[in-house]
């Protein structure tokens, strides 16, 4: 994208787009291919190298923000959000910056009221131009926010269609989704329409003709292709959306392109080329970032799925490519990476038995519910009960979802299903996020889900209207006050938005740089393994200014501590460091026992967001009710209630909003009596 | 042929470096005392000799008056040099110097005696006709303070007669507290001075601390250089002190100048000297005390008279004459000093001792350090706080404030808390800028002036990650 066009404004971006046969790239390289193929750990000191390139090789836009960066960045790459927002957009003037947003849920995982969504809209508004927003039920109305926010900011708006390959996932289906966003957002000048094939799963013939249908219907489009390369198909898929009138697509440089994220740019363009198309690209400047990109990709072996190669399988599976690195990390952390191939099987039942996209958060619902269904299956029966489970669900299916047709056990294992279900699955099946955009489960998975009592109450209770309008805004005051007393100092506005989205991770990044300064100034290699050898030295510029580091030495660990010996622009510092297993038993948990009544422990590992419920904050002496919940711990992005085994009065509560907790960790002891 | 053979300094810190410094200038050799915990500081790095006085406390080092004696003797010197503080108010020392037959370089025993003692003080300036605060120096009972509170105006200060340094000194608001205080004020003399005689006298409030410098020989020439403003201070102890104090006028400064000489001459003060006065919002001045010794402060007046102070008194004490005149002291700009206390302003100030890690010393054009410490050196937690002293000149006030504010800037120790984020609001403040200060300003502002951040500087924040990531062999926040 030229400066000079940028320059003009965002509708004499977009007529140019419309009015133009040229084809038009995105690279997703920072983000999307970051976060699918390398965890999202792109260092800042190595992006930085990137951004004159890709300033001047006429990409129509660079994605730099968006998706898991943002709360990667404050939980594990110690890079502030909005500097690395704003050090893209100065050092890219020709480009487009880019985000992507999950409509309601932002950049978190969870559902925003209006003010929120607003609030970090509009921070953000200044650095970047291109907001693409999803929503995973494809639900139009939780897209309003963001889409009122950036169209009045006067920067360009890119709604996306979630998409998939699956029967009831018609033209005619998409049509009406279509409809809805074109008169969202008063039509089709302002927009950029994006199909997002976050899984990389459309057969290259469906995505020519659904992009036809689109252009059929709305001449005017303008169409951007997202596509992941997990199937393999990608470079034909794209050809076929070329061919059909898409304008815009996501890619890569040839050495971030792996498996999961986006296509090679290069053989891309080489092809299109051949084929005649006019595709806007300094090839030049593609091989100048690839050959930067080779210099340093290296450092990211580590971060790399476990398991690697295209995979056709995605399409009965269809696990999102920006969720294929992470799952596969928790599922090694976790211990249970041999049981990956059935949970992806388990996932292809899960998305014909409740029926959403697989993108954040329904992504994150499917996985840890299947996760946790295989983990319990295989610590139940082992290998042969997992293949139990696959054929009476076989079963099921070939006889047309018929509870009737299978044995009375058979039965009885399908309504174990869901046993234990996340508050995040039952919240989807209350309407919580909207409607699902293919009806309501049956109602033996209400069944599952919420028990045999609980299933008709729950039925009751669920919504079909837009849960924005029933989502009141936010005490903002309030919120500021509580991170204020968690920081311990009044936050700028910027750090409460990211709380906002993110609470114990922008207060954890906050207090280590109050501790550590910005570390971005360091070399990717220093700033993951430090200086190695007595001797080794770093040159950083913080500022505008030089200094160096020097290690001198490393001592032995005497009690817990190393002290490690540094040169500090020539003068020498001694800076006691502790050892994690010094600092875990320090920190020791105390577990609460089993025998004990009115102990509460942790029912998983996670982070405790909230004691009390919306309603009800708890403290010390609160009188409970039996059944009544007492703390919602956070994990793996979903949530799960601890709820009170008896009556009584609370007389110690061990944790705190936003700690985290193990496993059967004490969080609070009840002194019984009452009801 | 030289003043002595050699000196003997009885004290530490940066007063010791200080005084290091004319004794070399005059060709005279330098030898230090030091106590167990000084055996690695700069005093005992400058001289030329040092010798071991005793363990840490300084009752058994610098106040030991035997082995400073010893000390000094077995060396070889025949002066000794007492500074401020430790011994050098004391007339016993001065009289044992003599008898030994060494040089005490400082007042006589004699005068020590006269001006040591409160009551004896103020009779002496009074008969002189300094002016002194009303007061009632044979204190009886409560009645007899009663009636001098309802007649010269409440509140009403009591002091120890023997008392210094602010203590034993008790603040009477009304006569419901004269009883009580009283009681108090001299139960607190009986501990600390062994006599419980005390006086009281009208507090001045809202005053200001000026004093003068003068300098005398034994010839009974007597000159003053003109006065300090010193009216920045917490608990009767001095922050930041000015030359000349923006509160008086040439004629004002003669005036009082003349009176200070007189006073002097009568009382037959040798030596460098200080007179205190307080001096009430209406612009009268009432004497404190005087100070019979060198005083930290003495900085800010060299600044813009061009004297060495200390250097006057090695050739006063050797017999010489003052070879000037009033007529030669001309006060040229103002000159502002702060004292670097290892203190922590936002704890009450606290004492913070510890080893410096860092230390950026400062100077550049119109600044002066004298300092005791250096980087790596441990901050001993036996003796007072006062770690380095920096004095800025400009041709008036404001220029003056200007320097201060850019050498405390880059002024920089770390390992021990200390006073220069306070000092750096000081010289921010509007009223300090104004000019508009008095004895009670620290304790007005202090919650604006400890509202300061400290803040480390950013590489060593990213140091403390490298050496963490370093040490560890990974990094355990990356995931």
């Amino acid at each position: 994208m030229p400066g000079a066009l940028k320059k003009k404004g965002y509708r004499k971006v977009l007529k140019t787009l419309r009015d133009g046969k040229a084809i038009w790239l995105t690279n997703t390289g920072p983000r999307d291919t970051g976060q699918s193929d390398f965890k999202n750990r792109f260092t800042l000191h190595d992006l930085s190298r990137l951004m004159p390139v890709y300033d001047a090789s006429g990409y129509f836009s660079i994605e730099v923000h968006g998706g898991a960066r943002l709360h990667q960045n404050l939980m594990n790459n110690m890079i502030h959000p909005f500097e690395e927002a704003r050090l893209f957009s100065a050092r890219m003037p020709n480009v487009l910056t880019q985000t992507l947003i999950r409509s309601t849920n932002v950049w978190g995982y969870r559902m925003y009221p209006r003010n929120i969504v607003r609030l970090a809209v509009e921070s953000f508004l200044p650095a970047i131009d291109v907001w693409r927003c999803f929503d995973f039920l494809n639900y139009v109305p939780n897209m309003a926010p963001v889409a009122e926010e950036v169209l009045r900011g006067g920067k360009i708006f890119s709604p996306a269609i979630s998409f998939t390959e699956a029967p009831e996932c018609s033209d005619a289906y998409y049509l009406r989704v279509l409809k809805e966003i074109v008169s969202l957002c008063g039509g089709t000048r302002d927009i950029i329409l994006c199909v997002k094939d976050m899984a990389g799963v459309g057969s290259p013939a469906r995505i020519r003709r659904l992009i036809d249908a689109f252009l059929q219907k709305y001449p005017g489009l303008v169409i951007q292709y997202h596509r992941h390369s997990t199937d393999g198909l990608v470079i034909p898929a794209i050809t076929e959306a070329a061919a059909a009138g898409a304008k815009l697509f996501d890619v890569t440089d040839d050495a971030f392109s792996r498996f999961y994220g986006h296509p090679p740019v290069r053989p891309l363009v080489r092809y299109l080329r051949e084929l005649g198309y006019d595709v806007r690209l300094d090839m030049k400047r593609a091989d100048e970032a690839s050959d930067a990109i080779r210099g340093f990709i290296r450092s990211y072996g580590r971060f790399e799925s476990q398991f690697k190669g295209f995979s056709s399988d995605v399409t009965v599976h269809r696990m999102p490519g920006g969720a294929f690195p992470s799952s596969f990390e928790q599922a090694e952390k976790g211990g249970f990476l041999d049981l990956m191939p059935h949970i992806l099987k388990g996932m292809s039942y899960g998305n014909r038995i409740i029926k959403y996209f697989d993108v954040t958060p329904g992504s994150q619902i499917t996985w840890t519910t299947w996760a946790g269904i295989l983990q319990r299956t295989h610590k139940e029966a082992g290998e042969h009960g997992i293949r139990r489970l696959f054929s009476v669900l076989d079963r099921f299916f070939e006889s047309g979802e018929r509870l009737e047709a299978l044995s009375q056990a058979d039965e009885n294992l399908l309504l174990r299903l869901y046993e234990g279900a996340t508050d995040d699955l039952k919240n989807l099946l209350l309407g919580k996020y909207g409607p699902l955009p293919f009806g309501w489960p049956k109602e033996w998975v209400y069944r599952s889900v919420f028990g045999e009592e609980g299933a008709a109450k729950a039925k009751a209770e669920r919504v079909e209207s837009s849960p924005l309008s029933r989502l009141p805004d936010e005490d903002l005051e309030k919120s500021r006050a509580a991170m204020e007393a968690e920081l311990g100092r009044p936050p700028t506005q910027e750090e409460f938005v990211l709380y906002l989205m993110h609470p114990k991770a922008a207060v954890d990044f906050l207090k280590f740089r109050q501790r550590f300064g910005d570390i971005t100034v360091l070399p990717t290699a220093v700033w993951f393994h430090g200086l190695r050898k007595p001797g080794d030295q770093v040159t950083i510029t913080i500022g505008s200014k030089p200094h160096e580091l020097r290690l001198v030495s490393i001592g032995e660990g005497v009690g817990g501590v190393k002290h490690v010996v540094l040169s500090v622009d020539n003068i020498m510092h001694v800076f006691p460091v502790e050892l994690p297993e010094a600092a875990a038993a320090r920190k020791a948990v105390r577990k609460a026992s089993p025998g004990k009544k009115g102990e509460i422990g942790a029912t998983v590992t996670g982070t405790v967001w909230r004691i009390g419920t919306k309603d009800r904050v708890l403290k010390e002496g609160d009188r409970l009710r039996r059944g009544e919940e007492v703390m919602n711990i956070e994990v793996m992005k979903t949530e799960n209630a601890v709820k009170s085994p008896l009556a009584g009065v609370i007389r110690e509560l061990c944790v705190k909003v936003n700690d985290r907790v193990e496993e059967g960790q004490l969080l609070a002891s009840i002194d019984p009596g009452g009801d | 042929m030289g003043y002595y053979r050699k000196i003997f300094i009885a004290n530490r810190g940066e007063i010791a470096c200080r005084a290091i410094r004319p004794a070399r200038e005059l060709g005279i050799p330098v030898v230090v005392g030091y106590s167990d915990c000084d055996a690695l500081s700069l005093h005992v790095k400058l001289a030329d000799e040092a010798v071991r006085l005793g363990p840490s406390p300084a009752s058994m080092s610098y106040l030991d008056i035997d082995a400073v004696l010893r000390a000094a003797k077995d060396s070889g010197c025949d002066a000794i040099f007492p500074g401020y503080g430790f011994l050098a108010e004391n007339p016993d020392f001065a009289d044992a110097v003599e008898r030994e037959g060494l040089v005490f370089i400082g007042p006589s025993a004699r005068v020590m005696r006269i001006l040591g003692d409160k009551i004896a003080a103020r009779k002496a300036l009074a008969a002189s006709g300094v002016p002194v605060t009303p007061a009632i120096e044979d204190v009886e009972d409560a009645d007899q303070v009663i009636k001098f509170g309802d007649r010269v105006g409440w509140p009403l200060l009591v002091k120890a007669s023997a008392g210094g340094g602010g203590k034993g000194m008790q603040k009477l608001a009304s006569p419901y507290e004269a009883e009580e205080g009283l009681a108090a004020a001299r139960s607190v003399a009986e501990k600390a001075f062994g006599t419980g005689t005390v006086f009281v006298e009208k507090y001045i409030e809202g005053g200001r601390h000026i004093e003068f410098q003068f300098l005398a020989d034994r010839y009974g020439n007597v000159i003053h250089l003109g006065e300090r403003e010193c009216s920045i201070q917490r608990r009767h102890q001095k922050l930041v002190e000015e030359a000349p104090s923006s509160l008086l006028t040439p004629e004002v400064r003669a005036k009082m100048g003349a009176v200070v000489v007189k006073a002097m001459k009568d009382i037959g003060y040798e030596t460098a000297g200080t007179l205190e006065f307080l001096v009430d919002k209406s612009g009268k001045f009432y004497a404190l005390e005087v100070n019979t010794r060198i005083q930290v402060e003495h900085t800010v007046t060299e600044m813009i008279t061009g004297f060495d102070i200390i250097r006057k008194m090695y050739k006063i004490a050797a017999g010489d004459r003052l070879s000037l005149r009033q007529q030669d002291v001309l006060l040229r700009g103002h000159a502002i000093q702060c004292r670097i206390n290892a203190e922590d302003p936002k704890n009450g100030f606290a004492p913070s001792f510890g080893r410096i890690t860092f230390l950026r010393q400062i100077s550049g054009p119109f600044i002066r350090t004298e300092s005791g410490i250096y980087q790596g050196w441990e901050v001993p937690s036996f003796y007072d706080s006062l770690l380095a002293k920096i004095c800025s000149v400009g041709k008036d006030r404001g220029t003056a404030i200007q320097r201060m504010r850019r050498a405390l800037r880059e002024y920089d120790i770390w390992g021990v808390r200390t006073t220069i984020p306070l000092l750096r609001r000081i010289m921010d403040q509007a009223d300090f800028v104004a000019g508009k200060i008095h004895t009670g300003f620290i304790d007005e502002n202090i919650a604006g002036l400890t509202e300061y951040e400290e803040v480390e500087e950013e590489i060593y924040k990213v140091a403390r990650f490298v050496a963490e990531v370093s040490g560890l062999g990974r990094n355990v926040h990356s995931g």
